[in-house]
């Protein structure tokens, strides 16, 4: 067996390991413990492997290693930051949107993937961002609202700079949390 | 699970993949986005070329014509510019509904025709949209139209061959334009059991003058319903022609059951995504119903 060497930036670290033509991402991350990277369907269905590659939510199962080669790779392990949770972290658990917790290392990596890109994601954006997580505890309620409330920390973080101008986005809040029917 | 794998080729231009897939021959396989590699585990397969470093992941548009490289992904469709507008946004659309956003950041639209797929929700847009498709070897470059390149369920002509890009044809000029992605699947982003593009162009007086009818996953390969465009043209649309129009979409299509949905089912909701793109068009192709 052919072996090849991987050089990815890992949660911010570089990293390089030796790795198989044929490993998957998923494997990989797991064999070098980071198993907060869940296996599930192994068929790029439930999300329960999401990582970030270049920001972008992938399906570490459906992914070939050798692939992220040179990319900056992120795993729910590298979320916090200096031993202080992520504000979505934060929302999950207060929001009790963690019941087995089998899904949330990949719901908390999408919704970070999307709230990179939409400071302010309507309900149905929310929805959308984790329709390819699966949740069998929670009926989703729970996320999706944990969501939108980091979203709100997260902007009234970006704000505080700005001394003296109250975000008009913060202040728009509660009216986004309603519920909506089916995922 | 991919310990049969012997070496994953990564080319950066494609002169070196073409030269590496002529050497690697039937125990090779491309990969871009790898989500049907992967789930199919073919174990046959020893060599693996990548060609997500080729610079094939573009949309270009210009008057004339539109060219997407092959390996764009469904997220870049989805988001690009270019295709927001380009006839009606169709192509965007459906791109949008091909599986879970991390599906469509990997999934590519060259991986998502080559593969064969009867269901591929792109085949369908893109046989509207009378698309043609470069293919290339080490020996050979070939543009072939969509239409010829489905040789049947998950088999096209593609022949120790590359696709490489997608060539949209400028769209007919003269006249107000409509167009529509119509998608019936268990939810919004699952596999199709039927999906549907449709564009009309209408006259001065609101007769169609160029009608396009493509179906996905309603028989061995994405395909036009020629017999129902032919019996558009030249009228004005109304709820009988749509109605005659769906009829004869459902005798032009050719189902099969599976666990998904019935070939009755299949055939039965052709007709009526048919209409409902139709008369989608005919709205915005400003036909008065």
């Amino acid at each position: 067996m052919n072996s090849m060497q991987l050089d990815l930036q890992l949660n911010g670290e570089f990293k390089r390991w030796t790795i198989a033509p044929g490993d998957l991402l998923l494997d990989v991350l797991r064999r070098e413990g980071y198993f907060g990277v869940k296996r599930g369907c192994e068929t790029g269905e439930c999300g329960a492997c999401t990582v970030l590659v270049n920001g972008k939510p992938i399906n570490s199962c459906l992914m070939f290693a050798a692939q992220t080669d040179g990319c900056e790779v992120l795993t729910i392990e590298g979320v916090e930051q200096g031993g202080k949770l992520d504000p979505l972290q934060e929302a999950f658990l207060e929001y009790g949107a963690v019941q087995c917790g089998y899904c949330t290392p990949g719901m908390i990596l999408s919704a970070k993937a999307l709230l990179a890109e939409h400071p302010d994601p309507t309900e149905a954006e929310v929805r959308e961002a984790l329709a390819g997580n699966f949740c069998r505890c929670t009926g989703y309620l729970k996320p999706v609202e944990a969501v939108l409330a980091a979203a709100r920390v997260y902007r009234t973080q970006a704000a505080k700079p700005q001394k003296g101008r109250t975000s008009q986005k913060s202040k728009r809040k509660s009216q986004k949390s309603k519920p909506a029917e089916g995922l | 699970m991919f310990d049969h794998i012997e070496q994953f080729y990564q080319p950066t231009t494609l002169r070196e993949a073409l030269l590496l897939l002529r050497k690697v021959g039937k125990h090779g396989r491309i990969v871009a986005g790898a989500t049907d590699i992967v789930t199919q585990a073919d174990r046959s397969t020893r060599f693996l070329i990548d060609i997500t470093r080729l610079g094939l992941n573009y949309v270009r548009g210009n008057n004339r014509e539109c060219l997407i490289g092959a390996t764009t992904t469904m997220a870049t469709l989805e988001h690009s510019w270019v295709l927001r507008t380009f006839a009606g946004g169709i192509l965007a659309k459906a791109a949008a509904t091909c599986g879970s956003i991390q599906n469509r950041n990997m999934a590519t639209v060259g991986g998502n025709l080559a593969n064969g797929s009867p269901a591929a929700d792109t085949a369908a847009v893109l046989l509207a949209l009378d698309a043609q498709v470069v293919v290339a070897s080490s020996r050979r470059k070939r543009k072939i139209a969509l239409a010829e390149f489905y040789a049947g369920p998950h088999r096209t002509v593609l022949n120790g061959e590359l696709l490489e890009e997608v060539v949209i044809p400028a769209l007919p000029g003269g006249g107000r334009m409509g167009w529509s992605f119509q998608k019936l699947g268990r939810t919004e982003t699952d596999i199709s059991l039927v999906n549907v593009a449709a564009g009309l162009q209408a006259d001065a007086r609101g007769r169609i003058k160029w009608a396009r009818l493509a179906l996905g996953a309603v028989g061995p390969t994405p395909l036009r319903a020629r017999k129902a465009e032919t019996l558009l043209l030249g009228n004005t649309p109304h709820e009988d022609l749509l109605t005659a129009a769906g009829q004869a979409v459902m005798k032009e299509v050719n189902p099969i059951s599976d666990s998904r949905a019935s070939a009755e089912y299949r055939r039965e909701m052709s007709g009526v995504l048919a209409r409902r793109a139709l008369r989608e068009c005919a709205a915005q192709a400003g036909c008065k119903m």
